[in-house]
Protein backbone atom coordinates (compact mmCIF):
# COMPACT_ATOMS: atom_id res chain seq x y z
CA UNK A 1 0.00 0.00 0.00
CA UNK A 2 1.27 3.42 -0.90
CA UNK A 3 -0.84 6.53 -0.44
CA UNK A 4 0.37 9.73 -2.07
CA UNK A 5 -1.25 12.73 -0.42
CA UNK A 6 -0.81 16.31 -1.58
CA UNK A 7 -1.93 19.53 0.11
CA UNK A 8 -1.90 22.86 -1.70
CA UNK A 9 -2.79 26.34 -0.58
CA UNK A 10 -1.22 29.63 0.25
CA UNK A 11 1.38 30.35 2.91
CA UNK A 12 -0.39 31.08 6.20
CA UNK A 13 -3.33 28.75 5.70
CA UNK A 14 -1.65 25.99 7.65
CA UNK A 15 -0.99 23.71 4.71
CA UNK A 16 2.23 22.30 6.14
CA UNK A 17 0.87 21.97 9.67
CA UNK A 18 -2.09 19.94 8.43
CA UNK A 19 0.24 17.61 6.55
CA UNK A 20 2.53 17.25 9.57
CA UNK A 21 -0.38 16.33 11.85
CA UNK A 22 -1.67 13.81 9.34
CA UNK A 23 1.76 12.26 8.85
CA UNK A 24 2.34 11.98 12.59
CA UNK A 25 -1.06 10.40 13.03
CA UNK A 26 -0.28 7.82 10.36
CA UNK A 27 3.28 7.31 11.60
CA UNK A 28 2.81 7.13 15.35
CA UNK A 29 -0.91 6.51 15.82
CA UNK A 30 -1.41 3.95 13.07
CA UNK A 31 2.18 2.71 12.83
CA UNK A 32 2.82 3.20 9.11
CA UNK A 33 5.97 4.49 7.49
CA UNK A 34 5.61 8.08 6.42
CA UNK A 35 7.58 10.71 4.55
CA UNK A 36 6.40 14.29 4.68
CA UNK A 37 7.92 16.94 2.43
CA UNK A 38 7.03 20.47 1.48
CA UNK A 39 7.78 23.21 -0.95
CA UNK A 40 7.21 26.90 -0.48
CA UNK A 41 8.64 30.27 -1.40
CA UNK A 42 10.66 32.66 0.77
CA UNK A 43 7.60 34.65 1.88
CA UNK A 44 6.12 34.16 5.35
CA UNK A 45 2.56 34.51 4.04
CA UNK A 46 0.80 34.58 0.72
CA UNK A 47 3.07 32.55 -1.53
CA UNK A 48 2.12 29.25 -3.10
CA UNK A 49 2.62 26.38 -0.70
CA UNK A 50 2.56 22.64 -1.21
CA UNK A 51 2.98 19.80 1.25
CA UNK A 52 3.16 16.10 0.52
CA UNK A 53 2.75 13.01 2.64
CA UNK A 54 3.59 9.49 1.53
CA UNK A 55 2.12 6.70 3.67
CA UNK A 56 3.25 3.14 3.18
CA UNK A 57 3.48 -0.17 5.00
CA UNK A 58 6.88 -0.69 3.37
CA UNK A 59 10.01 1.40 3.51
CA UNK A 60 9.61 4.58 1.50
CA UNK A 61 12.44 5.25 -0.93
CA UNK A 62 11.09 7.99 -3.17
CA UNK A 63 9.69 10.56 -0.74
CA UNK A 64 7.86 12.89 -3.10
CA UNK A 65 4.51 12.57 -4.79
CA UNK A 66 4.29 12.36 -8.58
CA UNK A 67 0.63 11.42 -9.03
CA UNK A 68 -1.59 12.00 -6.03
CA UNK A 69 -4.08 9.51 -4.60
CA UNK A 70 -5.40 12.24 -2.37
CA UNK A 71 -5.43 15.95 -3.11
CA UNK A 72 -6.51 18.73 -0.73
CA UNK A 73 -6.77 22.27 -2.11
CA UNK A 74 -7.24 25.19 0.26
CA UNK A 75 -7.13 27.87 -2.42
CA UNK A 76 -7.81 28.23 -6.13
CA UNK A 77 -4.21 28.82 -7.21
CA UNK A 78 -3.09 25.59 -5.57
CA UNK A 79 -6.04 23.71 -7.03
CA UNK A 80 -5.36 24.90 -10.57
CA UNK A 81 -1.68 24.15 -10.29
CA UNK A 82 -1.93 20.53 -9.16
CA UNK A 83 -5.34 19.22 -10.26
CA UNK A 84 -3.79 17.73 -13.40
CA UNK A 85 -1.39 15.56 -11.41
CA UNK A 86 -3.96 13.53 -9.49
CA UNK A 87 -5.06 10.01 -10.34
CA UNK A 88 -8.46 9.43 -11.93
CA UNK A 89 -9.92 7.75 -8.86
CA UNK A 90 -8.27 10.14 -6.41
CA UNK A 91 -9.93 11.70 -3.41
CA UNK A 92 -10.11 15.43 -4.13
CA UNK A 93 -11.10 17.63 -1.20
CA UNK A 94 -11.55 21.36 -1.74
CA UNK A 95 -12.08 24.32 0.53
CA UNK A 96 -15.28 25.28 -1.27
CA UNK A 97 -15.33 28.80 0.18
CA UNK A 98 -12.33 29.67 -1.96
CA UNK A 99 -12.10 26.95 -4.59
CA UNK A 100 -14.33 26.31 -7.55
CA UNK A 101 -14.14 23.00 -9.36
CA UNK A 102 -15.98 21.40 -12.26
CA UNK A 103 -14.45 18.00 -11.62
CA UNK A 104 -17.00 15.27 -10.87
CA UNK A 105 -16.68 13.47 -7.52
CA UNK A 106 -15.12 16.28 -5.54
CA UNK A 107 -15.57 16.45 -1.80
CA UNK A 108 -16.31 19.93 -0.54
CA UNK A 109 -15.91 21.57 2.85
CA UNK A 110 -16.66 25.23 3.57
CA UNK A 111 -13.49 25.44 5.64
CA UNK A 112 -12.81 29.17 5.48
CA UNK A 113 -16.47 30.05 5.98
CA UNK A 114 -16.85 27.70 8.96
CA UNK A 115 -13.66 28.94 10.56
CA UNK A 116 -14.82 32.52 10.27
CA UNK A 117 -18.20 31.58 11.72
CA UNK A 118 -16.35 30.12 14.69
CA UNK A 119 -14.54 33.44 15.07
CA UNK A 120 -11.25 31.58 14.67
CA UNK A 121 -10.08 32.03 11.07
CA UNK A 122 -6.81 30.18 11.78
CA UNK A 123 -8.52 26.77 12.06
CA UNK A 124 -9.18 26.49 8.30
CA UNK A 125 -6.55 23.78 7.95
CA UNK A 126 -7.83 21.78 10.91
CA UNK A 127 -11.41 21.79 9.62
CA UNK A 128 -10.09 20.49 6.31
CA UNK A 129 -7.95 17.96 8.19
CA UNK A 130 -11.02 16.73 10.07
CA UNK A 131 -12.87 16.20 6.80
CA UNK A 132 -9.83 14.56 5.23
CA UNK A 133 -9.38 12.17 8.16
CA UNK A 134 -12.92 10.93 7.59
CA UNK A 135 -12.19 10.39 3.90
CA UNK A 136 -8.91 8.55 4.37
CA UNK A 137 -8.53 4.81 4.72
CA UNK A 138 -6.37 3.20 7.40
CA UNK A 139 -6.69 6.04 9.87
CA UNK A 140 -8.96 6.55 12.85
CA UNK A 141 -10.37 9.62 14.52
CA UNK A 142 -8.31 9.39 17.75
CA UNK A 143 -4.95 9.19 15.94
CA UNK A 144 -5.22 12.73 14.58
CA UNK A 145 -6.96 13.96 17.74
CA UNK A 146 -3.96 12.78 19.76
CA UNK A 147 -1.54 14.67 17.53
CA UNK A 148 -3.59 17.87 17.79
CA UNK A 149 -3.43 17.57 21.58
CA UNK A 150 0.33 16.99 21.46
CA UNK A 151 1.11 19.80 19.06
CA UNK A 152 -0.77 22.71 20.61
CA UNK A 153 -0.89 24.43 23.99
CA UNK A 154 -3.98 23.50 25.96
CA UNK A 155 -5.49 26.95 25.38
CA UNK A 156 -5.41 26.68 21.62
CA UNK A 157 -5.85 22.92 21.40
CA UNK A 158 -9.51 23.28 22.44
CA UNK A 159 -10.56 25.36 19.44
CA UNK A 160 -8.53 23.14 17.13
CA UNK A 161 -10.18 20.03 18.53
CA UNK A 162 -13.59 21.64 17.97
CA UNK A 163 -12.62 22.48 14.41
CA UNK A 164 -11.32 18.96 13.83
CA UNK A 165 -14.54 17.40 15.10
CA UNK A 166 -16.64 19.77 13.01
CA UNK A 167 -14.80 18.92 9.81
CA UNK A 168 -14.95 15.20 10.59
CA UNK A 169 -18.68 15.24 11.35
CA UNK A 170 -19.61 17.20 8.24
CA UNK A 171 -17.75 14.77 6.02
CA UNK A 172 -19.13 11.81 7.96
CA UNK A 173 -22.65 12.95 7.11
CA UNK A 174 -21.70 13.45 3.45
CA UNK A 175 -20.19 9.98 3.17
CA UNK A 176 -23.15 8.33 4.86
CA UNK A 177 -25.39 9.92 2.27
CA UNK A 178 -23.24 8.43 -0.46
CA UNK A 179 -23.00 5.10 1.33
CA UNK A 180 -19.19 5.07 1.19
CA UNK A 181 -16.84 3.68 3.79
CA UNK A 182 -13.91 5.85 2.70
CA UNK A 183 -13.50 8.72 0.30
CA UNK A 184 -12.39 6.28 -2.38
CA UNK A 185 -15.93 4.96 -2.44
CA UNK A 186 -16.24 1.82 -4.52
CA UNK A 187 -13.12 2.45 -6.58
CA UNK A 188 -10.70 0.90 -4.09
CA UNK A 189 -11.06 -1.75 -1.44
CA UNK A 190 -9.07 -1.55 1.77
CA UNK B 1 14.98 14.59 32.75
CA UNK B 2 17.92 12.25 33.16
CA UNK B 3 16.25 9.42 31.31
CA UNK B 4 17.98 6.10 31.13
CA UNK B 5 20.65 6.43 28.52
CA UNK B 6 20.31 4.47 25.33
CA UNK B 7 16.59 3.69 25.49
CA UNK B 8 15.12 3.59 22.01
CA UNK B 9 12.21 5.81 21.05
CA UNK B 10 10.17 5.97 17.89
CA UNK B 11 9.41 9.53 16.82
CA UNK B 12 8.37 11.52 13.78
CA UNK B 13 11.00 14.19 13.26
CA UNK B 14 12.15 16.59 10.62
CA UNK B 15 15.65 15.99 9.28
CA UNK B 16 16.94 19.16 10.90
CA UNK B 17 15.42 18.25 14.25
CA UNK B 18 16.92 14.78 14.00
CA UNK B 19 20.31 16.37 13.39
CA UNK B 20 19.98 18.47 16.55
CA UNK B 21 18.88 15.39 18.54
CA UNK B 22 21.81 13.42 17.16
CA UNK B 23 24.27 16.13 18.14
CA UNK B 24 22.93 16.23 21.70
CA UNK B 25 23.12 12.47 21.92
CA UNK B 26 26.70 12.58 20.63
CA UNK B 27 27.61 14.87 23.50
CA UNK B 28 27.53 18.25 21.75
CA UNK B 29 27.33 20.82 24.54
CA UNK B 30 28.06 24.02 22.65
CA UNK B 31 26.16 25.37 19.70
CA UNK B 32 26.72 28.71 18.02
CA UNK B 33 24.78 29.61 14.92
CA UNK B 34 22.98 32.15 12.84
CA UNK B 35 19.58 31.10 11.47
CA UNK B 36 19.28 30.56 7.74
CA UNK B 37 16.73 28.67 5.66
CA UNK B 38 16.73 25.68 5.23
CA UNK B 39 18.78 24.87 8.34
CA UNK B 40 16.93 27.08 10.84
CA UNK B 41 15.16 24.21 12.60
CA UNK B 42 18.51 22.90 13.86
CA UNK B 43 19.21 26.21 15.56
CA UNK B 44 15.64 26.45 16.77
CA UNK B 45 15.75 23.06 18.44
CA UNK B 46 19.24 23.63 19.85
CA UNK B 47 18.14 26.90 21.44
CA UNK B 48 15.47 25.03 23.37
CA UNK B 49 17.23 21.75 24.13
CA UNK B 50 20.81 22.79 24.79
CA UNK B 51 20.12 24.36 28.17
CA UNK B 52 18.18 21.30 29.30
CA UNK B 53 21.26 19.24 28.45
CA UNK B 54 23.45 21.57 30.47
CA UNK B 55 25.24 23.08 27.51
CA UNK B 56 25.46 26.52 25.95
CA UNK B 57 23.66 27.98 22.96
CA UNK B 58 24.55 31.30 21.38
CA UNK B 59 22.91 33.02 18.46
CA UNK B 60 25.89 34.77 16.95
CA UNK B 61 26.14 37.97 14.93
CA UNK B 62 26.91 35.99 11.76
CA UNK B 63 28.32 32.74 10.43
CA UNK B 64 31.96 33.85 10.70
CA UNK B 65 31.44 34.34 14.42
CA UNK B 66 29.55 31.05 14.70
CA UNK B 67 32.34 28.97 13.17
CA UNK B 68 35.01 30.73 15.23
CA UNK B 69 33.00 30.33 18.43
CA UNK B 70 32.72 26.57 18.08
CA UNK B 71 36.48 26.29 17.51
CA UNK B 72 37.05 28.20 20.75
CA UNK B 73 34.45 26.11 22.56
CA UNK B 74 36.16 22.90 21.49
CA UNK B 75 39.50 24.19 22.75
CA UNK B 76 37.72 24.91 26.01
CA UNK B 77 36.60 21.29 26.19
CA UNK B 78 33.04 21.20 24.83
CA UNK B 79 32.05 19.20 21.79
CA UNK B 80 30.71 21.85 19.45
CA UNK B 81 28.65 22.23 16.31
CA UNK B 82 27.19 24.88 14.04
CA UNK B 83 24.64 24.67 11.24
CA UNK B 84 24.05 26.79 8.19
CA UNK B 85 23.28 26.80 4.49
CA UNK B 86 25.20 27.91 1.38
CA UNK B 87 25.64 31.66 2.00
CA UNK B 88 26.63 31.09 5.62
CA UNK B 89 28.84 28.18 4.70
CA UNK B 90 30.78 30.46 2.37
CA UNK B 91 31.44 32.83 5.26
CA UNK B 92 32.71 29.94 7.40
CA UNK B 93 35.50 28.91 5.04
CA UNK B 94 38.23 30.85 6.81
CA UNK B 95 37.38 29.21 10.11
CA UNK B 96 37.22 25.77 8.52
CA UNK B 97 40.80 26.15 7.29
CA UNK B 98 41.81 27.32 10.74
CA UNK B 99 40.11 24.31 12.36
CA UNK B 100 41.87 22.03 9.88
CA UNK B 101 45.33 23.45 10.53
CA UNK B 102 44.87 23.58 14.30
CA UNK B 103 43.36 20.07 14.15
CA UNK B 104 40.24 21.06 16.04
CA UNK B 105 37.41 18.50 16.03
CA UNK B 106 34.23 20.38 15.14
CA UNK B 107 31.07 19.52 13.23
CA UNK B 108 29.59 21.87 10.66
CA UNK B 109 26.20 21.15 9.10
CA UNK B 110 25.48 22.56 5.67
CA UNK B 111 21.87 22.07 4.64
CA UNK B 112 22.32 22.95 0.99
CA UNK B 113 19.98 25.26 -0.86
CA UNK B 114 20.15 26.54 -4.42
CA UNK B 115 23.03 28.91 -5.17
CA UNK B 116 25.07 30.85 -6.09
CA UNK B 117 24.81 33.68 -3.57
CA UNK B 118 21.45 33.88 -1.76
CA UNK B 119 20.11 31.77 -4.63
CA UNK B 120 17.03 29.76 -3.75
CA UNK B 121 16.38 29.90 0.01
CA UNK B 122 13.66 27.26 0.11
CA UNK B 123 14.72 24.86 -2.60
CA UNK B 124 17.22 22.06 -2.67
CA UNK B 125 20.55 21.54 -4.42
CA UNK B 126 23.84 19.68 -4.16
CA UNK B 127 25.88 22.53 -5.54
CA UNK B 128 28.21 22.74 -2.54
CA UNK B 129 29.75 19.32 -3.08
CA UNK B 130 33.08 20.82 -4.16
CA UNK B 131 32.99 23.67 -1.69
CA UNK B 132 32.61 21.16 1.12
CA UNK B 133 35.88 19.61 0.01
CA UNK B 134 37.87 22.55 -1.37
CA UNK B 135 36.18 25.55 0.27
CA UNK B 136 39.06 26.90 2.31
CA UNK B 137 42.43 27.79 0.83
CA UNK B 138 45.53 25.67 1.09
CA UNK B 139 46.12 21.94 1.12
CA UNK B 140 43.99 20.14 3.65
CA UNK B 141 41.80 17.06 3.72
CA UNK B 142 38.36 16.96 5.22
CA UNK B 143 35.64 14.44 5.97
CA UNK B 144 32.20 15.05 4.49
CA UNK B 145 29.10 12.91 5.14
CA UNK B 146 25.95 13.03 3.00
CA UNK B 147 22.74 11.81 4.67
CA UNK B 148 19.79 10.74 2.53
CA UNK B 149 17.09 10.15 5.13
CA UNK B 150 15.96 11.54 8.47
CA UNK B 151 17.38 8.48 10.24
CA UNK B 152 20.71 9.16 8.55
CA UNK B 153 20.57 12.81 9.59
CA UNK B 154 20.52 11.48 13.16
CA UNK B 155 23.04 8.68 12.71
CA UNK B 156 25.50 10.62 10.56
CA UNK B 157 25.54 13.55 12.98
CA UNK B 158 26.65 11.14 15.69
CA UNK B 159 29.16 9.63 13.29
CA UNK B 160 30.43 13.11 12.39
CA UNK B 161 31.28 13.75 16.03
CA UNK B 162 32.99 10.38 16.31
CA UNK B 163 35.09 10.92 13.17
CA UNK B 164 36.02 14.48 14.12
CA UNK B 165 37.31 13.27 17.47
CA UNK B 166 39.12 10.28 15.99
CA UNK B 167 40.92 12.30 13.36
CA UNK B 168 41.06 15.71 15.05
CA UNK B 169 39.54 17.36 12.04
CA UNK B 170 36.48 19.38 11.14
CA UNK B 171 33.73 17.14 9.74
CA UNK B 172 31.03 18.49 7.43
CA UNK B 173 27.52 17.06 7.40
CA UNK B 174 26.43 17.88 3.87
CA UNK B 175 22.65 17.63 3.89
CA UNK B 176 20.22 19.32 1.54
CA UNK B 177 16.83 20.97 1.78
CA UNK B 178 14.98 17.75 0.98
CA UNK B 179 16.42 15.71 3.86
CA UNK B 180 16.57 18.77 6.11
CA UNK B 181 12.89 19.55 5.82
CA UNK B 182 11.54 16.03 5.34
CA UNK B 183 9.74 14.33 8.20
CA UNK B 184 10.02 10.60 8.74
CA UNK B 185 9.54 8.10 11.50
CA UNK B 186 12.89 7.31 13.05
CA UNK B 187 14.42 5.68 16.10
CA UNK B 188 16.39 7.84 18.48
CA UNK B 189 18.05 7.21 21.81
CA UNK B 190 17.61 8.84 25.19
CA UNK B 191 20.43 10.46 27.06
CA UNK B 192 23.95 10.92 25.82
CA UNK B 193 26.60 8.72 24.36
CA UNK B 194 30.14 8.92 25.62
CA UNK B 195 32.39 9.19 22.63
CA UNK B 196 35.79 7.87 23.42
CA UNK B 197 38.36 10.59 23.03
CA UNK B 198 40.71 7.88 21.86
CA UNK B 199 42.35 8.94 18.62
CA UNK B 200 43.09 6.61 15.79
CA UNK B 201 46.41 5.23 17.02
CA UNK B 202 47.98 5.08 13.60
CA UNK B 203 47.20 8.69 12.77
CA UNK B 204 50.34 10.74 12.37
CA UNK B 205 49.38 14.17 13.56
CA UNK B 206 51.63 17.20 13.11
CA UNK B 207 50.89 18.60 16.54
CA UNK B 208 50.81 17.12 20.05
CA UNK B 209 47.25 16.46 21.18
CA UNK B 210 46.41 19.38 23.40
CA UNK B 211 42.89 18.06 23.88
CA UNK B 212 44.51 15.22 25.83
CA UNK B 213 46.54 17.50 28.05
CA UNK B 214 49.62 18.18 25.91
CA UNK B 215 50.93 21.65 26.73
CA UNK B 216 51.20 23.44 23.40
CA UNK B 217 50.15 26.71 21.82
CA UNK B 218 47.47 26.89 19.16
CA UNK B 219 48.74 28.33 15.92
CA UNK B 220 47.23 29.03 12.52
CA UNK B 221 50.62 29.24 10.86
CA UNK B 222 52.30 25.95 10.16
CA UNK B 223 53.75 24.72 13.40
CA UNK B 224 55.75 21.97 15.04
CA UNK B 225 54.72 19.47 17.73
CA UNK B 226 54.67 22.18 20.37
CA UNK B 227 52.77 24.67 18.25
CA UNK B 228 55.81 26.83 17.47
CA UNK B 229 55.81 28.50 14.07
CA UNK B 230 57.75 26.75 11.34
CA UNK B 231 56.32 28.64 8.37
CA UNK B 232 59.76 29.99 7.49
CA UNK B 233 61.40 26.53 7.38
CA UNK B 234 60.57 24.96 4.05
CA UNK B 235 61.33 21.30 4.70
CA UNK B 236 59.52 21.26 8.05
CA UNK B 237 56.54 23.06 6.57
CA UNK B 238 56.40 20.54 3.76
CA UNK B 239 56.41 17.70 6.23
CA UNK B 240 53.60 19.38 8.18
CA UNK B 241 51.40 19.64 5.10
CA UNK B 242 52.03 16.01 4.14
CA UNK B 243 51.25 14.81 7.65
CA UNK B 244 48.11 16.91 7.91
CA UNK B 245 46.81 15.42 4.67
CA UNK B 246 48.03 11.89 5.37
CA UNK B 247 45.98 11.85 8.53
CA UNK B 248 42.96 11.46 6.25
CA UNK B 249 44.38 10.02 3.02
CA UNK B 250 46.13 7.14 4.81
CA UNK B 251 42.87 6.20 6.46
CA UNK B 252 40.44 6.46 3.56
CA UNK B 253 39.63 2.78 4.02
CA UNK B 254 38.68 3.39 7.66
CA UNK B 255 36.59 6.46 6.91
CA UNK B 256 34.92 5.44 3.63
CA UNK B 257 31.40 4.13 3.71
CA UNK B 258 29.16 3.19 0.80
CA UNK B 259 25.94 1.17 0.60
CA UNK B 260 25.17 -1.01 -2.38
CA UNK B 261 21.87 -2.38 -3.67
CA UNK B 262 21.55 -5.06 -6.33
CA UNK B 263 25.16 -4.60 -7.43
CA UNK B 264 26.03 -8.32 -7.46
CA UNK B 265 25.07 -8.87 -11.10
CA UNK B 266 24.55 -5.33 -12.31
CA UNK B 267 25.59 -4.08 -15.76
CA UNK B 268 24.60 -0.50 -15.05
CA UNK B 269 25.32 1.27 -11.76
CA UNK B 270 23.81 4.44 -10.39
CA UNK B 271 26.19 6.33 -8.12
CA UNK B 272 24.28 8.78 -5.94
CA UNK B 273 24.68 10.59 -2.64
CA UNK B 274 22.36 12.55 -0.38
CA UNK B 275 18.66 12.78 -1.07
CA UNK B 276 19.06 11.84 -4.75
CA UNK B 277 19.93 8.30 -3.63
CA UNK B 278 16.25 7.86 -2.71
CA UNK B 279 14.63 8.25 -6.17
CA UNK B 280 17.65 6.33 -7.52
CA UNK B 281 16.82 3.37 -5.29
CA UNK B 282 13.22 3.57 -6.39
CA UNK B 283 14.31 3.51 -10.03
CA UNK B 284 16.54 0.50 -9.39
CA UNK B 285 13.67 -1.38 -7.78
CA UNK B 286 11.48 -0.68 -10.77
CA UNK B 287 14.20 -1.63 -13.21
CA UNK B 288 14.71 -4.90 -11.38
CA UNK B 289 11.00 -5.55 -11.22
CA UNK B 290 11.28 -6.04 -7.47
CA UNK B 291 7.73 -6.60 -6.44
CA UNK B 292 6.48 -5.39 -3.18
CA UNK B 293 3.38 -3.70 -1.96
CA UNK B 294 4.55 -0.35 -3.20
CA UNK B 295 5.03 -1.30 -6.77
CA UNK B 296 2.03 -1.66 -8.99
CA UNK B 297 1.88 -5.22 -10.32
CA UNK B 298 2.23 -4.24 -13.93
CA UNK B 299 4.22 -1.53 -15.57
CA UNK B 300 2.61 -0.20 -18.63
CA UNK B 301 5.11 0.22 -21.35
CA UNK B 302 3.90 2.05 -24.37
CA UNK B 303 5.81 1.16 -27.47
CA UNK B 304 6.26 3.72 -30.11
CA UNK B 305 4.58 1.53 -32.71
CA UNK B 306 4.26 4.30 -35.23
CA UNK B 307 8.00 4.75 -35.22
CA UNK B 308 8.86 1.07 -35.28
CA UNK B 309 6.27 0.00 -37.78
CA UNK B 310 5.84 -3.48 -36.29
CA UNK B 311 4.41 -4.55 -33.00
CA UNK B 312 6.80 -6.24 -30.63
CA UNK B 313 6.31 -8.14 -27.45
CA UNK B 314 5.37 -5.69 -24.75
CA UNK B 315 7.49 -5.97 -21.64
CA UNK B 316 5.44 -6.13 -18.49
CA UNK B 317 8.28 -5.07 -16.25
CA UNK B 318 11.88 -4.01 -16.44
CA UNK B 319 13.35 -7.06 -14.76
CA UNK B 320 15.58 -7.58 -17.77
CA UNK B 321 17.47 -4.44 -16.76
CA UNK B 322 20.37 -5.27 -14.50
CA UNK B 323 20.76 -2.04 -12.61
CA UNK B 324 22.30 -1.46 -9.18
CA UNK B 325 22.80 1.45 -6.84
CA UNK B 326 25.92 2.63 -5.06
CA UNK B 327 24.98 5.13 -2.36
CA UNK B 328 27.98 7.13 -1.20
CA UNK B 329 27.68 7.98 2.49
CA UNK B 330 31.11 9.56 2.97
CA UNK B 331 31.43 11.75 -0.10
CA UNK B 332 34.87 13.05 0.93
CA UNK B 333 37.52 11.70 1.08
CA UNK B 334 36.47 10.12 -2.20
CA UNK B 335 35.90 6.39 -1.58
CA UNK B 336 38.06 5.38 -4.53
CA UNK B 337 38.78 1.76 -3.67
CA UNK B 338 35.28 0.93 -2.47
CA UNK B 339 33.76 2.43 -5.59
CA UNK B 340 36.17 0.54 -7.85
CA UNK B 341 35.33 -2.73 -6.12
CA UNK B 342 31.59 -2.12 -6.18
CA UNK B 343 31.50 -1.22 -9.87
CA UNK B 344 34.02 -3.82 -10.98
CA UNK B 345 31.71 -5.63 -13.39
CA UNK B 346 29.55 -2.79 -14.68
CA UNK B 347 30.07 -1.02 -18.01
CA UNK B 348 28.07 2.10 -17.42
CA UNK B 349 27.78 4.38 -14.42
CA UNK B 350 25.05 7.01 -14.12
CA UNK B 351 25.66 9.84 -11.66
CA UNK B 352 22.48 11.79 -10.88
CA UNK B 353 23.03 14.95 -8.84
CA UNK B 354 21.30 18.26 -8.20
CA UNK B 355 24.03 20.47 -9.67
CA UNK B 356 25.68 20.98 -13.05
CA UNK B 357 27.46 17.63 -12.77
CA UNK B 358 30.35 17.84 -10.33
CA UNK B 359 30.72 14.58 -8.48
CA UNK B 360 30.50 12.78 -11.82
CA UNK B 361 33.92 14.23 -12.71
CA UNK B 362 35.38 12.59 -9.65
CA UNK B 363 33.71 9.30 -10.58
CA UNK B 364 35.08 9.68 -14.10
CA UNK B 365 38.58 10.21 -12.74
CA UNK B 366 38.46 6.99 -10.75
CA UNK B 367 36.51 4.79 -13.17
CA UNK B 368 38.51 5.56 -16.29
CA UNK B 369 37.48 2.50 -18.28
CA UNK B 370 33.75 2.87 -17.65
CA UNK B 371 31.16 4.88 -19.48
CA UNK B 372 30.34 7.54 -16.88
CA UNK B 373 27.10 9.38 -17.65
CA UNK B 374 26.44 12.55 -15.65
CA UNK B 375 22.81 13.30 -14.94
CA UNK B 376 22.62 16.84 -13.78
CA UNK B 377 19.48 18.59 -12.59
CA UNK B 378 19.35 22.20 -11.48
CA UNK B 379 16.49 24.37 -10.34
CA UNK B 380 15.56 22.93 -6.99
CA UNK B 381 13.55 19.81 -7.78
CA UNK B 382 14.93 16.41 -6.93
CA UNK B 383 15.21 13.80 -9.71
CA UNK B 384 12.12 11.68 -10.14
CA UNK B 385 12.39 7.88 -10.48
CA UNK B 386 10.95 8.16 -13.99
CA UNK B 387 13.70 10.51 -15.10
CA UNK B 388 16.30 8.10 -13.79
CA UNK B 389 14.58 5.12 -15.44
CA UNK B 390 14.48 7.07 -18.69
CA UNK B 391 18.21 7.62 -18.41
CA UNK B 392 18.75 3.92 -17.78
CA UNK B 393 16.73 3.14 -20.91
CA UNK B 394 18.77 5.64 -22.85
CA UNK B 395 22.16 4.31 -21.83
CA UNK B 396 21.13 0.69 -22.34
CA UNK B 397 19.84 1.57 -25.81
CA UNK B 398 16.29 0.44 -25.09
CA UNK B 399 13.63 2.37 -26.85
CA UNK B 400 10.80 2.07 -24.38
CA UNK B 401 8.60 4.64 -22.82
CA UNK B 402 8.61 4.49 -19.07
CA UNK B 403 5.63 4.74 -16.83
CA UNK B 404 5.41 4.19 -13.11
CA UNK B 405 2.01 3.90 -11.57
CA UNK B 406 2.16 3.73 -7.80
Amino acid sequence: MRLNIRFAGSGGQGVILASVLLSKAYGLGENYNIAQTQSYGPEARGGACKAEVVVSDEEIDYMKVTKADVFVALNQVGYDKYIDTVKDDAIVLINSTLVESDRPNVYRIQATQRAEDMGKPFVVNIIALGALTRLMPKIHYPAVEEEIKNNFNASIAASNLDAYKMGYDIMDADLKELGYKTGFGDSRQW
Amino acid sequence: MAAKSGKLNEVVLQGNEACAKGALYAGCRFFAGYPITPSTEIIEMMSGEMQKAGGAFIQMEDEIGSACAIIGARWGGSKAMTATSGPGYTLMQEAIGFAAVTETPIVIVNVQRGGPSTGQPTLSSQQDIYQARYGSHGDYEIIVLAPSSVQEMYDFTIKAFELSEQFRTPVILLADEVVGHMREKITIRDGSKTIKAERQKYVVSPQADFFQGAFTTVEGQLHDEQGRRIGHIAHKSGEFIYNLNKKITDNVDVISDISTYCMEDADVAIVAYGSVARPSLNAVKHARGIKDARIAPKFKIVRDIMKRGIQKTIQTDYSHLKVGLVKVNTVWPFPEELLKQATERVDTVIVPEMNVGKYSREVERVLKDKNVVPMSKCGGDIHTPIEILDKIMEVTGLDEEVEINE
